[in-house]
Formats: structure tokens, sequence, C-alpha cells
């Protein structure tokens, strides 16, 4: 009895000093996602300072992984905002997503989904997908293009490829990089391998690097990865869709002429949100000051070395940012 | 009589033989099987497109969504509301309250040393940057275990009062626990929102069957006399469970609560995945830009995090060794050294300081118990009388939120103490990371690895996949039922048969076989990596303590921090995937041969010694035969380990069901990831029961239990 007695008087005794000491906050709160790549934790990051240090807004955030679970939570007002989404990426934007994109004046996506997820704006940055390779081999076995890879595919193979080559290919299946059929259709003799995280893949290539080993990796732009090591894209051939040519149609007709057998489109990124929220009169600030938001590819690079290179703060570097190019961004404020 | 022995010795020469052509004919047919197929094994296509389990477990869960939400957003609102008030608190309140709310009570609890190590520990989350993610993980942690002990402790003492809903529980119980999280993490999110709330109901789940279980036997443990003496005495069905059942359990529930502790901890670091916040989110951030050092931090704040947690709870519930007044009681080295004169001196100071404190918390709450007393007494004498000897016995208690309030008014109006101060900052990042990368590009290590890659890979890894895809589904699904007939018996040979079919018609046999290629080829090299170290362990003492420390980092570290140096040296990939399976599941292994070698009592290795037996020949003909129901123990539990990592494995590279579960949850699929998940689940039943079944047979065999 001693002991039970003991922790419930702990137990109540902390409750009480819990009960006198809780307080509110009265600011404006918004719940923002924290992406799981570094550009588009700056780019939240950038839109969260500026909210907080210049509307007066408190902002709690929280790591999500993205994907359609991310957009699902947003609809639903579980979190109020999320930003940079790829769309060649995402899957849940053209069912979730009922307006167009602009970019600088310019219609650069149309949606007509449900509306059940408020398109703020775009965030600014344009993404560009590729295969890349370390210069250093590329100048060592004369790769200019993806068409000189299958001349060189036993340097790239490894013990799971066998004799092809091996492409560190998209990690994640539900990204629908379609890897392995655009390597079949251009006629690359080489596996695509998906690790599951981009963690994994950026590893092998990292390790790969060191050890100047040739490898053929597939990446976005701009990613801190570049900052580090010196990478040159296989030029891909240009996007180019086709309507009928879709894994549901089993890739009929078009050949070798759209995608998957080319390259990705330009990423026109967006920041989004909630409905209800961004309707309600309290945010509606917020709502302009997405509206207007435009980060540029080489302001987030440069924050890119100084986070993942130099392992600096992601908040002290954003803030340092904002206080040195204050004409990049008081445009954006409503 | 010689004869007699003679002839048993040859039946069972003879059965031996005969159950080894059985084995040899059924892998040959196997692998004569396998090679006449083309490809993968496939289920019957008429089967698999009329079951469609994956379409009816996402319609229900519409139906639900749909019907049922508002219940389960009630749940998670009261639940998120407690959490974030707790959160606010923790985190918002001046960094020396929180350091004394964590440190007094383990000083209370497990004395000076424990107090210095809590102090340690609390620098480490401040020092390190993780003062924030540390503190958000102890208020999820806390806030899940109070609620397990809660519903756990009823559940529990409803188990111990009826056979039949103990029956009913156990399976339960056990499905809870080896279900991987991260099937129920997803689909909690949807009905719970993200964040706190679907955590610490994931982690109850995950958390809840050690209190339960152990509440249990607690109470039926009770011994019988006890309990006829307190009916004699005329006590009623509840007095009898109230004044006597469950206070005479209690060391057995707080063991249970100790379990509890560390399986939450455990859950809610993996809990970073439906965005609850803490350490799980920076190690898993750490991850994603590939800093080890930076992972390695936050997984030593959650190692020492458990540590002192762990302790400290079994301090809570051990009593203080009462010792022979006229010897030196030490508080900081062992008691041991008494013998030395030197450390009794240097103890002086501190046996003195503690009489000193204790004397000052004897008197200010002497104090405070008769200013109460009086007060009351204005009313009501005998409640006086009550509260004043209730304050003065808690003579700990009550300085100790002394202390607290004290803190908290200096904060408040005198001088602002704010957060845990920067300049304090410890940082080991950079000497990890420095390691990592010299190692990867060591040629030297960088050729073993690639030498140890391809190994496992085309003398393993490959031709097991081959052979365990191509071989007909039929033929293993007889075989399974024909090993479970043989060890369990005909009901389980059945269960088997209709489990493994299950797993046909939803479409996942490729999958699954895949799975249990890569948990044997983890199990094998356990087994070839961990016997070893099991017997050297239980040769030379020192090494197994040192060991043991070891392994118990191991199983504590979140599994997902030593997944970046197995991506550096060996890449992505189904290798990688299985050196991780083999680091997160070779604790068991080591630990139970070396438990099962050292039990073996030393009689029997002297007589070995004595007719002239070699260290060898003791080990292998006296020892072993000896230790093998505990190697198939730490077998079974490797096995059902390996099984476990194969839901994590995905990220650096694995196959099979674990990559299902994630793409089913990627695209919000409850019902693809819950197939998948049920499958590993099914198949780590089927070889647990298996394993166990024959365990018992050879301690039956061995005449070890009758």
């Amino acid at each position: 009895m001693k002991l039970s007695k003991k922790i419930s008087a702990l137990i109540l005794s902390v409750a009480l000093l819990i009960g006198s000491f809780g307080q509110a906050n009265a600011a404006k709160r918004l719940h923002a996602a924290i992406a799981d790549w570094t550009g588009g934790i700056i780019t939240c990051e950038v839109a969260v300072a500026i909210l907080e240090r210049e509307m007066g807004y408190k902002i709690k955030q929280t790591v999500f992984p993205s994907g359609t679970g991310l957009w699902e939570a947003i609809a639903a007002g579980e979190l109020d905002f999320a930003c940079e989404s790829w769309p060649s990426y995402a899957e849940a934007d053209t069912v979730m997503l009922k307006e167009d994109l602009i970019y600088e004046g310019k219609v650069v996506g149309t949606y007509s989904g449900d509306g059940s997820v408020d398109l703020l704006g775009t965030a600014g940055i344009i993404g560009m997908s590729d295969y890349w390779i370390p210069r250093y081999a590329a100048e060592e076995l004369g790769i200019k293009t993806w068409k000189d890879l299958n001349k060189h595919k036993a340097k790239f193979a490894t013990i799971e490829s066998g004799k092809r080559g091996r492409l560190i290919g998209c990690p994640v299946a539900g990204w629908n990089c379609h890897d392995q059929k655009r390597l079949d259709l251009l006629g690359i003799d080489f596996q695509a391998d998906e690790l599951g995280t981009e963690a994994a893949a950026i590893a092998e290539a990292k390790a790969a690097y060191m050890r100047k080993e040739p490898f053929l990796l597939y990446l976005w732009s701009p990613h801190w990865f570049f900052g580090e090591y010196d990478m040159v894209g296989v030029q891909l051939p240009e996007h180019k869709t086709c309507d009928s040519f879709t894994e549901a149609n089993n890739w009929k007709d078009c050949g070798t002429a759209a995608w998957p057998a080319t390259g990705w489109a330009k990423d026109y990124t967006m920041n989004y949100g909630n409905p209800a929220t961004f309707a309600s009169a309290e945010h509606a600030d917020a709502k302009k000051f997405f509206e207007k938001m435009s980060l540029q590819n080489i302001d987030q690079a440069k924050m890119l070395v100084e986070v993942d290179i130099k392992k600096r703060d992601v908040k002290e570097v954003v803030n340092e940012w904002l206080d040195n190019n204050p004409d990049k961004w008081k445009s954006w404020l409503p | 009589m010689a004869t007699r022995t003679d002839l048993i010795n040859k039946s069972n020469q003879s059965k031996n033989i005969i159950t080894y052509v059985i084995i040899g004919v059924v892998f040959l047919v196997a692998l004569w099987l396998s090679t006449q197929s083309e490809g993968p094994s496939k289920f019957p296509k008429e089967v698999t497109d009329k079951f469609t389990f994956t379409a009816w477990v996402n319609d229900g869960e519409d139906y639900l969504k749909k019907n049922y939400r508002w219940v389960t957003k009630i749940i998670a609102s009261y639940i998120k509301e407690t959490y974030y008030f707790l959160e606010d608190f923790l985190l918002e309140s001046p960094w020396i309250l929180i350091a004394a709310i964590i440190v007094i009570p383990c000083i209370i609890a497990g004395g000076l040393r424990l107090g210095i190590y809590s102090s340690f520990v609390v620098y480490f989350w401040g020092a390190t940057g993780m003062w924030e993610p540390s503190l958000q993980t102890v208020a999820l942690m806390g806030l899940s275990v109070l609620l397990c002990v809660f519903f756990g402790f009823i559940l529990g003492v409803l188990c111990s009062q009826s056979n039949r809903f103990e029956n009913f529980m156990k399976p339960v119980l056990d499905t809870m626990q080896v279900m991987p999280a991260f099937v129920y993490l997803f689909p909690a999110l949807f009905f719970f929102g993200i964040g706190g709330a679907p955590a610490i109901l994931a982690t109850m789940i995950y958390a809840m069957p050690p209190i339960i279980r152990l509440t249990n036997t607690g109470i039926r443990q009770v011994p019988a006399q006890t309990i006829e003496s307190a009916t004699s005495f005329g006590s009623s069905k509840l007095q009898l469970l109230f004044k006597i059942k469950i206070p005479l359990s209690l060391p057995s529930i707080m063991m249970g609560i100790n379990q509890v502790i560390m399986m939450a901890l455990a859950l809610v670091v993996l809990a970073c995945f439906i965005g609850a916040e803490g350490i799980g989110g920076q190690v898993w951030q750490a991850i994603r830009r590939l800093d080890v050092g930076w992972a390695m931090e936050g997984g030593l704040c959650i190692l020492f995090m458990a540590i002192m947690f762990d302790r400290f709870s079994l301090a809570f519930s051990k009593d203080v060794e009462r010792l022979p007044s006229d010897v030196q009681r030490f508080y900081l080295l062992p008691q041991s050294w008494e013998k030395y004169q030197i450390a009794k001196i240097l103890e002086m100071p501190l046996s003195f300081g503690n009489k000193i404190l204790k004397n000052i918390c004897q008197t200010v709450t002497s104090a405070i118990a008769i200013v109460f007393r009086v007060l009351v007494s204005i009313f009501n004498k005998s409640t006086a009388e009550n509260i004043g000897e209730f304050i003065s016995k808690r003579y700990y208690v009550i300085p100790y939120f002394l202390v607290l309030f004290l803190i908290a008014f200096i904060d408040h109006y005198l001088l602002e103490i704010g957060t845990f101060p920067k300049e304090w900052k410890l940082s080991i990042r950079q000497p990890i990371t420095n390691a990592v990368e010299s190692l990867t590009v060591n040629p030297g290590f960088i050729s073993f690895a690639k030498g140890l890659r391809a190994f496992v890979y085309l003398n393993l890894l490959r031709p097991l996949d081959v052979f365990l895809t191509q071989i007909p589904w039929w033929y293993t699904l007889a075989v399974f039922s024909a090993l479970g007939y043989v060890t369990v018996g005909i009901r389980f040979a059945i269960i088997t048969a209709v489990l493994l079919l299950f797993i046909g018609a939803c479409g996942i046999w490729t999958q699954s076989m895949i799975t249990l290629s890569s948990v044997l080829v983890s199990v094998v090299l356990c087994f070839v990596i961990g016997v070893p170290l099991g017997i050297i362990a239980s040769y030379n003492e020192r090494f197994r303590n040192i060991q043991n420390v070891v392994l118990d980092a191991m199983q504590t570290l979140p599994y997902f921090c030593y997944l970046i140096p197995v991506l550096m040296f060996f890449g992505g990939g189904t290798v990688s995937a299985v050196l991780a399976t083999v680091i997160y599941s070779i604790p068991p292994i080591i630990r139970l041969t070396s438990l099962g070698l050292t039990q073996v009592s030393g009689t029997y290795s002297e007589v070995s010694r004595s007719f002239g037996g070699t260290l060898i020949q003791t080990l292998n003909k006296v020892k072993f035969p000896l230790a093998i129901p505990s190697l198939v123990i730490g077998f079974n539990q490797t096995v059902i380990m390996a099984f476990a990592m194969q839901i994590v494995t995905p990220l650096i590279g694995g196959k099979g069901l674990g990559l299902e579960v994630f793409n089913g949850l990627a695209r919000s699929d409850t019902g693809r990831g819950l197939a998948a998940g049920i499958g590993i689940v099914l198949l780590a039943i089927i070889i647990d029961r298996i394993t166990l079944a024959w365990t018992k047979k050879q301690r039956e065999a061995l005449g070890l239990i009758s």
C-alpha cells in the first residue's frame, strides 16, 4: 500500500502543479508541416519566419512525411498548410485541388479536383529531375548523354544488377517515376533499383562518390547534393506527354516519343492548405501572403549549402537570409 | 538390461535416420519442383480475384470513417488537449524546474548514484540541443504509460478473476505484440488525426500487454494459504481482491510498469512517421540528411532516457536494503568497498550531508504538518491529527514540491530562468560523422564490405529467394502443415494451412516468400555470429559483462539510428536490409547461448572433465545438448525480432511484405498495408509455435520437465 500511495501522491501533485503554471498564448495560430527533404523545409521555414516575424503569428510545426497522407491531413484540417509540392510527384493534387496554378502571371497547371485542399499559390521554386553521373566518371569514360551509357554499363554494374548497369532510381514507388519503363523504352541496359527512401539513395551515392566509383543516380534539383558533389545530367529527351500512354492504358502507341520515355516536366512547385482555414477572415492576411510568396531557386540553393553542408540550424540560416535580403521578400507582405 | 538399452538406442538411431531421410527427400523434391517452374509460383488467379480482402478493409474503413469518426474525434481531442497541456508546461517552464522535477524523484527513489546519473541525462538533452524534442518524447511517453497502466491494470484484474476472459485475452495480447506497429500507426492517423493523439493510442496497443499479463499473473500467484486465512477471517470477495491480492502482487505490477515504459519509449520514437514530435523526428530528419552524428546524438538521448526511467522504476519497486547499524552506509561507491579505509573517508562528507539534508527535510515537513494541524483542528480534531500524520510521514515528497514551487516562484517574480543555456553546448556529432566517413573511404574495410555483400547476396539471398518463390505454393503449404502436425498436432496443422491459404488468397504469396527468405538468411547469420560470441561470454565473465552492456544499448537505441552506417558501407538493397536485421535481432541468441551454457550445472562438466573429456568435447557432447532448450528460445526470439524488423527494412531497400506495407500506406491504401502486415504476423506466429513446441519436446526428452 505504501508504494501505491507514494505513486498516487506524486501523480496528483504533478497534476496540481501543471494546473497552476500552464498558460495559454493569445497569438494567431497556424499549424504547418515540416517537409521531409531539406529544400521543402527551407521553403516552409521562410514562410513560417515571415508569418511569425512580420504578421504576429505563432506557428506550430510538425514533421510529416510527404505523400497522400499529408494531403488528407490537410483536407481534414489536422494541419493548416504545407509547402513546395512537386506536381510530377504528387498523386493527390489532381484529385483534391480545384484551381489554376499561376507562375508569374502565366497559367502553368490546371486542376479540376474536388477542392478539398486549397492551392495557396506558387512556392516559387522550379524543380528539375534528371539522371546524373559524377563529373569525374563522365570525363574519364567520355559519357556525354544517356546514349553513351550502354557502352560503359559494366562499369556501373553491381552484385545485384549482374551484367546490366545499375541506376539508383527513384526511391519511392508512390512518386511514379517509372524508371525501369524509361530505361527499357530508351534501350538503356540498366536495372533501376528502388531503395525505399531518399536517404538510402543519397547515402549510397555519397559513399560511391567518396570512393570515386562511377554511378548513375536519379535526383531532383535544387538539392544539397549538387552543392557538395560535382554531378552532370545525362540529358534525357525533353518532356512530352501522350494521353493514351499511361499505366492504366498499358502504354499503348506513342512509341518512345512521350512520357515516361522522356525526362520530367519542369515542376512549378506550390504551397497548399486547408480551404476552411484560409477562407476565414482571421487568416485573410496569411492567404494574401501566400498568393505573393515566390522564393527563387538560387536563394534556396544558397540556404541549402549553409544547412546541409555547413550543418547549420535551419531557423538560424533562414533568419539570416531574411535579415540580409529584405528587398527580396518585403514585397510578399500583404 | 544391457540389451534393452541397446534396443532403445538402436530404435532411436533408426528413427533419426528415417527423419533425416524424410527431410532430405522433402528438400530434394522441393529443389526439383523449383527448378521445373519458370517464374515465381502464383496462387490461382480465380481465388485471388474473388478474395478481395483489400477492398473489404478499405470499404470497412470508409464506412467507419463516415459514420463513427465523430466518436474517435472526441476521444482524440481529449487526449490531444491533455498532451498539449503537458507539452506546453514542459516546454514553457524554466529549465531548472523541469530538471528538478526529473532529478529529485530519482534521488529520492534511487539515491545519489541515480541522482547524478539523471542530472547527467538532463544535461545531455540540453547540451546536444535536444531539450525540446526530449521533453516532447517524455510527455508522449508519460501520457501513454499513464493510460496503459490505468486500462492495463483494470484488464489485468479482470483477467485474473475470470478464466474465460483470460483465455479470450491471450491471443489478443499475442497479436498486439507481434503485429508490426506500422500497420495500425497509419490507420490511427485517419481516425485520430495527426500528432500526439494517434501516437499515444498506437503506443497503448503496443505497450499494454506486459502490464495486463503481469497484473494477471501477480494476482494469480498470491499464495493459497494467505487467501484462505483472509477468507476465514470473513473477507468478502472484493475485500480479498483489494486488500490482500492486489497489494501482494504490487512487485509484479511494478515490473509490468517498467516494461510498459520501455516499450512505450520504443514506439513513441517510431511515431514520428505520423507527425508526433520528439526525438524520433530528430533522428528521422538526421537520417534524411545523412548526418550520422546527429542521428547518434538523438539515439543516445533516447538510450540515456530509457536507462534512467528503467532504473527509476526498478528503484521504486525495490525496498531499501537494511544495513547493520555499525556499518557505514555508502551513497556513491559500491557498498562492497567498505573494507577500504579510503573509500570510507571519501564517503564521510556524503553521509554527513545526507544527515543534514534529512534533518532539514524532516524539520520543514513537521513544521508544515504543525501548521496544517493547527489550521484544521479549528474545524475537526481527529481529521487534523490524521492530516498532520499524513504530512509529517512524507518528509521527502513535501520538500520536493516545496523546492519546485520555490523555483517557479523565483522564475515568476525575481529572475527569469528561461530555456537551457546555450553556452553549455556539447557536441559529439563531428567525431562520429568523421569516423563513419573515414571508414567509408577506407579501401580495406570497403573491400571487406563488398566481399561480404557479394557473398551474402550470391550464396545465400539470391538462391534462397529463387528457391522459395519458385516452389509451387501447394508444396510449401503442405510442408508447413506437415511440420505443424509433427511438432504440435493436427489442429495446428489445419490452422497453419488456413493461415497460409489466407496469405495466398490475398495475392501476396511471392512477397511473403521473399520476406521468409530474408528472415531465414538473417537468422542463419545471427546464429553464425551470435553462438560463438555466446560461447566466449559463457567462459569469460568480464567479456560477458561488457557484452551485456553493448547488447542493452543495441536493443534500446531506436533501430533506425544505425541504418545510415549500414547504407554507407553496404549500399542500399536487400543485403543491407539483411544486415540491419541481423544487428537488430542478434541480441537474444547471444544472451541465451551464454545463459544456456552457464546454466548447465558445474557437476555435469566436471564429470565430463574427470573422464578425460577435452574442452571441446565437453562443450560439444555435454554442454550443448543440455543447453539446446535455451538455444531454441533464443532462436525463437531472434526469428520474431527479425520478422518485426521486416517492416523497417524497406527504408533501406528491403523487399517483400514490408515494402508492400509501405507502398500501401504511401498511397493511403489501408487494405493493402493491412493484408501485408497480417501476412508478417501469420508467418511469425506459425514459426513461433512450431519452434516452441519443438523446444518443449526437447525438454521432455532431456528430462528437464516431466
